[in-house]
């Protein structure tokens, strides 16, 4: 391009260069006074400098290049110029072209749009490199020399080996690996899960190592947390035409969980009443007399005690035993173990005469424990079906399914089906310890709700 | 003296419990994809005994799993799986965003998956173990199938739950193993036998949905999802010893039979085949073919450490059993449209009837209504316009009533517009002493093979047990007389009065055996309740004192029973006059 550039520039230097645009010919810039400034930046450089000449030219080699596809100077005079003969010739070419026009008709015209977009300029449009250009073409290249060398050798890549397999499989018409079926999908295929399959016969080491071999479920897992049924039958007045006594049973048992309710509820708001002060007899007599019998003031007697206690810590006053008090102290405390010693002995002595009550009263703790124990015991097994505390909430037992008498269907055809089975379940299983209680989160505003008139409706004022 | 001070909560019960969050913090899940892991791994939170212990001093309610339990986790291989579409799920939101529809596109189709099997495996280590624990897993697929399709779960899931149900009940068609049915007002309540194993579960009514907004479906989705492949994988092992293809096929002849033209009014082509399964009115293909009769009577050998009368009653329940399976063998019933299809189909066929209905209410009918060889027709409404005289015009009780009841009930208590006997659950099982209501005791009354009676006879029957009890009552007076007798004579004898001694010719007393032995052993039973230890005699009376309380509490409920039917008697026979 700078090659090219300077071609030109050298070119309009000549003294035989035309200038495409009238308005550039001759001095017709007139010449200002220089503006005297500090080039020594190169900021000031660019901005000072006058160039304006030298871009008009440069304008103007463009447009030529565009318009002719190169300079007029350089143009042949053929090229520019041709010799006036006559109109006929012209007129001929009209006539064929108007003739051409008419027999093509509206379809061949082009459409303006498509005109406005044609390029109008002369100068081909330059290649784009980059689209010819191979990236790293010297390492592809090295790669697949090697690739080719591998396969002299008889190695295919991966992707070769895979596509030679499923060319295989689908010529011997075994279908293709799918993709794996969807845990849900109804038509998924079931097999014999627990029929004993071929041993495995690989190292267990390597098995594990490769996490090919599951972890060994532990037993205590295959425990269940409580052993209450799986489904637990509704007691027989549930039945749809139940018989008049176990469909009163039933009411009873229902009507007193409702009764333990409301009386719960009852206590609870008792509780909570404010205690309102009543005016009593006595307490009104009392308000009447106030102030006219003299009552005996208490005095406050706690200030006493305060004065006493002012030492804080052992005091160090104390003087240092003598030789003899300690001697003295000694033999004291060998005598006063020596003493116990001997109380001791007797005890035991002693005890071999009381060897029936004290046998009795092992005989009587050891039934205790006994009791205990089983009490424990039985206590424990009762807790097994007792649903657990396994979360925040505690286990809240569904409402008893009932039906009262008059709801009682007389049909089976006229029968509503009472209480959700979904919700059974649930219960169920929350019931069995198998997942904890819990419920539904409750929905919080992140940010405030803000309200706003819209155009299209105002409120009426 | 020396050593490190010891901190608070670094050793005992503390180092076996983790808190949820902990647990979850330490599996890298969230707390949704935790739950559903531990629901299908069947780790389930545990309560410790020292909460303020294991919460390092504080008291605050809080869920604590065992964690050695986490720790096996860590090893499960789905873990990753939920990791894997995790990361799934967000990509395919940034490609929705984008809208990337082609990239939407391959990914969905490389959606990743995961299998349960080794899971079910894990979790039920044999056949049998799977089998005990299949209620939960049936109760919910029916309950799943039921479910409209509306977006509370997957279609797919209700798809893949009805396929399920149906193999199921189909099972229990072929093998015959359905026990026991009680219609509650809550759902229908079914057991089976199945290889030994007493099986119940529940069934929703049809249409009976107002989804209940306490439950959570996340949880119940993620059970259904381990249930349905449990449920998949017992139904192909019990096809399999019962001889049946599976996926279940119905019998070539019977398909025949089927082939009508008004089949593609109800379903596509595509769902005809298992909507006609689900029909269960054919049976279905065997892979060895059923040799009629071959049933040779096997020998029964004592097995260890029984004796013959244990040996002798298993056989007894056996031949009930066997009776009881065959229990609708030849009879043909007709469902009109009004009664639940389904459910009596799936009844009437375990006991080996033949059933149809209108062509136009389900696919799979049989025959028509014209056909003259149908013996029972059940109608759920009051009256009938077109009646034919050799068939019986029934309520549905009837067929769960003569099935609870292993008998064929007499009919007439059954017929339109009349008012049912209470349909009794069979699942109660009174013992010695207790209330039975009366129209359970006429039930035993016709399995022991007696004629069934008139409403006085029953009464009657009542009144004769009233008599047992009062005889047994009057013994023990006469004992009693005796010793009262004997203890005058001697009181005369001490005073000195010479007795009125006459020798009188003796009288053949007629010796009644069965007395004299009731007799011995009743002498027996005092004697050894004299013999008794005082703690020992204690207790018996106690016992004897419960058990007289319980006989008296239920007599008293019969008699309040008898003044209820007496009063409604009454009350009928005033309306009746009043109408004359």
């Amino acid at each position: 391009m700078a090659a090219a550039r300077r071609h030109k520039s050298v070119a309009a230097a000549q003294p035989g260069f035309l200038p495409f645009k009238s308005s550039l010919d001759g001095n017709s810039s007139a010449i200002k006074r220089r503006k005297r400034v500090n080039k020594n930046k190169k900021k000031s450089w660019n901005k000072f400098s006058d160039i304006q000449d030298v871009e008009e030219f440069l304008d103007d080699v463009r447009l030529q290049e565009r318009a002719t596809g190169g300079l007029i100077s350089e143009k042949t005079d053929e090229s520019l110029f041709f010799v006036d003969t006559g109109i006929t010739v012209e007129k001929d070419t009209k006539d064929t072209q108007a003739e051409t026009t008419v027999k093509k008709g509206k379809h061949s015209k082009p459409l303006r749009i498509d005109l406005i977009l044609q390029p109008d300029s002369r100068i081909p449009a330059p290649k784009n490199v980059l689209a010819f250009q191979q990236p790293n073409a010297k390492k592809q290249r090295r790669i697949s020399e090697r690739a080719a060398k591998l396969a002299a050798t008889g190695v295919l890549p991966r992707r070769e080996k895979l596509l030679q397999l499923r060319r295989a499989a689908a010529a011997s018409g075994v279908s293709v690996k799918e993709h794996p079926v969807a845990n849900n999908n109804p038509e998924r295929a079931f097999y014999d899960l627990w029929n004993a399959g071929t041993p495995e016969t690989a190292d267990p080491y390597y098995l594990e190592q490769t996490k090919k071999k599951l972890v060994k479920r532990p037993e205590r897992l295959n425990e269940k947390p409580s052993v209450l049924p799986a489904i637990e039958v509704i007691a027989p007045g549930g039945s749809y035409n139940p018989d008049f006594f176990s469909h009163q049973d039933l009411l009873r048992e229902a009507h007193e969980v409702e009764v333990k309710k409301q009386k719960a509820e009852e206590k609870l708001a008792r509780q909570l009443a404010v205690n309102e002060d009543k005016a009593t007899e006595e307490s009104t007599f009392k308000e009447q007399v106030e102030g006219l019998i003299d009552e005996e003031e208490i005095e406050p007697q706690e200030t006493e005690g305060d004065t006493e206690d002012t030492v804080i810590g052992p005091t160090a006053t104390e003087e240092k035993k003598t030789e003899k008090q300690r001697k003295k102290e000694k033999a004291k405390r060998i005598k006063e173990l020596q003493r116990k010693a001997e109380r001791q002995m007797i005890h035991k002595q002693q005890q071999l005469f009381q060897l029936r009550s004290i046998h009795a009263s092992v005989k009587k703790q050891e039934q205790r424990t006994k009791m205990r124990q089983a009490q424990r015991k039985a206590q424990q097994e009762t807790q097994k079906s007792m649903p657990r505390r396994l979360g925040r909430l505690k286990f809240q037992t569904p409402d008893l399914d009932v039906q009262l008498s008059n709801e009682l269907a007389s049909s089976l055809r006229s029968l509503k089906p009472e209480g959700s089975i979904l919700k059974d379940r649930f219960k169920s299983l929350q019931k069995r310890n198998i997942i904890e209680p819990r419920e539904r989160a409750k929905f919080k505003r992140k940010h405030k709700l803000k309200y706003s008139e819209k155009r299209a409706f105002r409120e009426i004022e | 003296m020396g050593g490190l001070q010891k901190k608070k909560y670094e050793s005992g019960a503390v180092t076996n419990y983790v808190s949820r969050n902990k647990a979850r913090k330490k599996l890298s899940l969230s707390l949704a994809d935790f739950r559903r892991l531990c629901i299908l791994k069947g780790i389930y939170p545990h309560e410790p005994k020292h909460k303020k212990k294991v919460n390092k001093g504080s008291t605050a309610p809080r869920t604590f799993y065992l964690l050695k339990d986490i720790r096996f986790l860590l090893h499960e291989p789905i873990v990753g799986k939920f990791r894997e579409y995790k990361i799934f799920v967000r990509k395919l939101r940034k490609a929705y965003g984008k809208a990337e529809w082609s990239g939407v596109e391959r990914m969905k189709e490389n959606k990743p998956v995961y299998k349960l099997d080794h899971i079910i495996k894990e979790r039920y280590p044999t056949f049998i173990d799977a089998v005990r624990d299949v209620d939960d897993a049936l109760s919910m697929c029916f309950l799943f199938s039921t479910f409209a399709r509306t977006g509370k779960c997957h279609v797919q899931t209700i798809q893949l739950c009805r396929r399920l149900g149906v193999e199921w009940m189909n099972y229990i068609i072929a093998s015959r193993s359905l026990r026991k049915v009680f219609l509650s007002i809550k759902g229908i309540y079914y057991q089976a036998e199945v290889l030994g194993q007493t099986i119940t579960w529940i069934l929703p009514y049809q249409f009976a949905h107002d989804h209940p907004t306490d439950v959570d479906y996340r949880v119940m989705a993620t059970f259904t999802e381990l249930y349905t492949t449990l449920l998949g994988f017992v139904n192909f092992r019990l096809y399999q010893t019962v001889n049946l293809v599976y996926p279940p096929k119905l019998d070539g002849q019977g398909e025949f039979n089927l082939k009508s033209e008004s089949e593609e009014d109800y379903a596509l082509e595509s769902e005809s085949y298992s909507e006609k399964l689900s029909a269960l009115s054919a049976s279905l293909a065997r892979t060895v073919p059923l040799a009629e009769d071959e049933e040779a009577e096997l020998d029964h050998f004592p097995a260890e450490g029984e004796d013959l009368e244990k040996m002798e009653s298993r056989e007894k329940i056996e031949l009930e059993q066997n009776k009881q399976k065959k229990l609708f063998e030849g009879l043909k019933f007709f469902l009109n449209r009004e009664v639940p299809r389904e459910s009596l189909a799936f009844v009437i066929r375990c006991f080996g009837g033949q059933v149809s209905w209108d062509k136009s209410l389900c696919i799979g009918s049989t025959y028509d209504e014209t056909d003259e060889t149908i013996t029972h027709h059940i109608v759920d409404r009051p009256s009938i316009d077109k009646q034919y005289i050799n068939r019986y015009y029934i309520q549905p009780q009837w067929v769960y009533d003569c099935v609870n009841g292993k008998i064929l009930l007499p009919v007439e208590e059954y017929f339109l517009g009349v008012t049912l006997p209470p349909h009794l659950s069979p699942f109660v099982e009174e013992s010695e002493g207790d209330y039975v209501p009366p129209e359970k005791l006429k039930l035993l009354a016709l399995q022991r093979g007696e004629k069934p009676q008139a409403e006085y006879d029953e009464e009657e029957e009542e009144e004769d047990e009233d008599d047992e009890e009062e005889d047994d009552q009057s013994e023990d007076e006469d004992e009693a007389e005796d010793e009262a007798n004997l203890a005058k004579m001697e009181g005369k004898r001490a005073q000195g009065k010479s007795l009125s001694v006459k020798v009188t010719p003796g009288k053949a007393k007629p010796e009644n055996r069965m007395r004299a032995e009731q007799e011995e052993k009743a002498e027996e039973k005092r004697l050894a309740i004299m013999m008794m230890k005082k703690k020992e005699k204690y207790l018996y009376d106690k016992i004897m004192f419960g058990k007289k309380r319980h006989v008296r509490e239920a007599n008293k409920l019969a008699a309040k029973r008898k003044a209820h039917d007496d009063g409604n008697k009454a009350d009928k026979k005033k309306k009746k006059k009043k109408k004359c």
